[in-house]
């Protein structure tokens, strides 16, 4: 027999685990092995003093301490009932305090109150870009039809700059601006004229306005603005006016072998 | 013997019912501090330390399962206070006076002298004292009221037969030390 087996026997048969077949069996094995025996009977003694070892028993205090304990464990228990419980009602108390409150109770007043105009305003929204969009559009033509009787030149600039910011333009201020272009006294109107409308020259009625325009022009400036535009628009229909043009004594020779080059280009 | 088991009483407690740990105290105090009691020698220690397993098993009730015994769950716990008294314990006297290798009480006395102290004590208690704690742990556990070696091996976590052999040596060692004892 191993020795950790013959240690584990001995014990169970101090605490009375062996069945009588085994218990048998081992008081026979200790009779052969005598040092087995010897050993046994010792720790058979030590066994038997270790129920002399006196057990105290634990004083009342103990018992009165515990179930103050317990019962105070179970006071706090049922004061909270359960932590979501205890969340919730502490930010329900925390909600009803004053100053929580009122704030809260404003920012839902503010937010109602956006809520609402944005709603209005956002209905309102499209229908008003529309007409405001409509509305602008003849404010600033009139505009440019006023600005462009203006007696100060840079009144009639002004009006002209504004033809700019026009999407659409009608027929009403494309005559004004080719009116300006062949009768305003100040260059610089007439040539802004011709910037304005050069953006419209896909409109047969700004081309045929320019090529009409250019021998009304006495301006060297804007004959050779006019000659590099129609130039630029390949418009053989502006080769007979330049012609025209170039008939008239007070033309300036530079200007006149300026269109004279035009012509050639445009041909 | 119980109409309601220790286990069945645990769960109870478990969910909510906190009445039931008294019934679970009533059962088990006397064997909770005697364990204490044979442990360090000392009454009141031993009184709060079963206080503090009854306040852990409360505090941990949530890890009871009710699969395993449930003495072996609460000496488990017992352990574990004990451990971390004298391990606070220990701190504490480093701190304020140089230690020795000696084991101590948390009264600061070394065992032998609060022995002698007590004339009641027998030479076996003393020779108890005297054992290392695991060893004098593994008697105190298998003379416990009812305890069987199937517990004992779940409480040190070990194998029943390990816990055996380790009964064995502890017991043999007291043997030893209660002969020197005795021959003094």
């Amino acid at each position: 027999m191993e020795k950790s087996t013959i240690e584990i026997t001995m014990i169970s048969y101090l605490v009375g685990e062996l069945d009588p077949t085994e218990k048998a069996e081992f008081e026979q094995f200790l009779k052969d092995h005598p040092e087995h025996a010897s050993e046994f009977e010792s720790l058979k003694d030590a066994w038997k003093q270790m129920d002399e070892v006196v057990i105290k028993e634990p004083s009342e205090q103990m018992d009165d301490r515990f179930f103050e304990m317990l019962h105070s464990e179970i006071r706090r228990e049922k004061t909270t009932p359960n932590r979501l419980v205890k969340g919730l009602s502490a930010f329900w108390d925390f909600l009803w305090r004053p100053q929580p409150a009122y704030a809260i109770l404003l920012v839902g007043i503010g937010l109602g109150m956006g809520y609402f105009l944005h709603m209005n305003k956002s209905m309102d929204q499209t229908k008003t870009v529309v007409v405001a969009d409509g509305e602008t559009e003849q404010v600033r033509e009139q505009l440019v039809l006023t600005l462009l009787e203006q007696p100060s030149a840079n009144k009639r600039l002004q009006g002209v700059n504004e033809v700019n910011k026009i999407e659409k333009v009608d027929k009403k201020v494309i005559e004004a601006l080719l009116q300006t272009l062949n009768n305003d006294a100040n260059v610089n109107v007439r040539l802004a004229a011709i910037e304005a409308l050069v953006n419209y020259v896909e409109n047969p009625l700004v081309r045929q306005g320019l090529i009409q325009a250019i021998v009304h022009q006495e301006s060297p400036i804007v004959q050779i603005t006019l000659a590099d535009l129609m130039v630029a628009l390949q418009e053989k229909k502006s080769i007979e006016p330049f012609k025209t043009l170039m008939r008239t004594k007070e033309l300036n020779s530079s200007v006149k072998q300026k269109l004279e080059n035009s012509i050639e280009q445009i041909i | 013997m119980h109409s309601l088991t220790d286990n069945a009483l645990m769960l109870q407690v478990k969910s909510g019912d906190l009445d039931k740990l008294g019934l679970l105290y009533e059962r088990h105090k006397k064997r909770l501090f005697g364990f204490f009691y044979n442990m360090n020698g000392n009454t009141s220690l031993s009184e709060d330390l079963v206080q503090n397993v009854f306040v852990r098993m409360l505090k941990y009730k949530h890890t009871f399962t009710g699969d395993g015994s449930f003495t072996a769950w609460m000496f488990k716990t017992a352990r574990n206070v004990s451990y971390d008294h004298f391990k606070k314990d220990k701190v504490a006297k480093n701190r304020t006076e140089v230690s020795t290798m000696e084991y101590k009480l948390e009264d600061g006395h070394d065992i032998e002298k609060t022995i002698t102290d007590k004339e009641e004590k027998t030479i076996l208690e003393r020779a108890l004292q005297m054992l290392a704690p695991e060893k004098r742990e593994i008697l105190v556990l298998s003379k416990l009221k009812g305890m069987k070696f199937g517990e004992i091996a779940q409480i040190l976590e070990c194998s029943e037969g390990n816990a055996k052999v380790r009964a064995h040596r502890a017991l043999k060692d007291l043997r030893a030390v209660f002969l020197q004892l005795d021959n003094k």
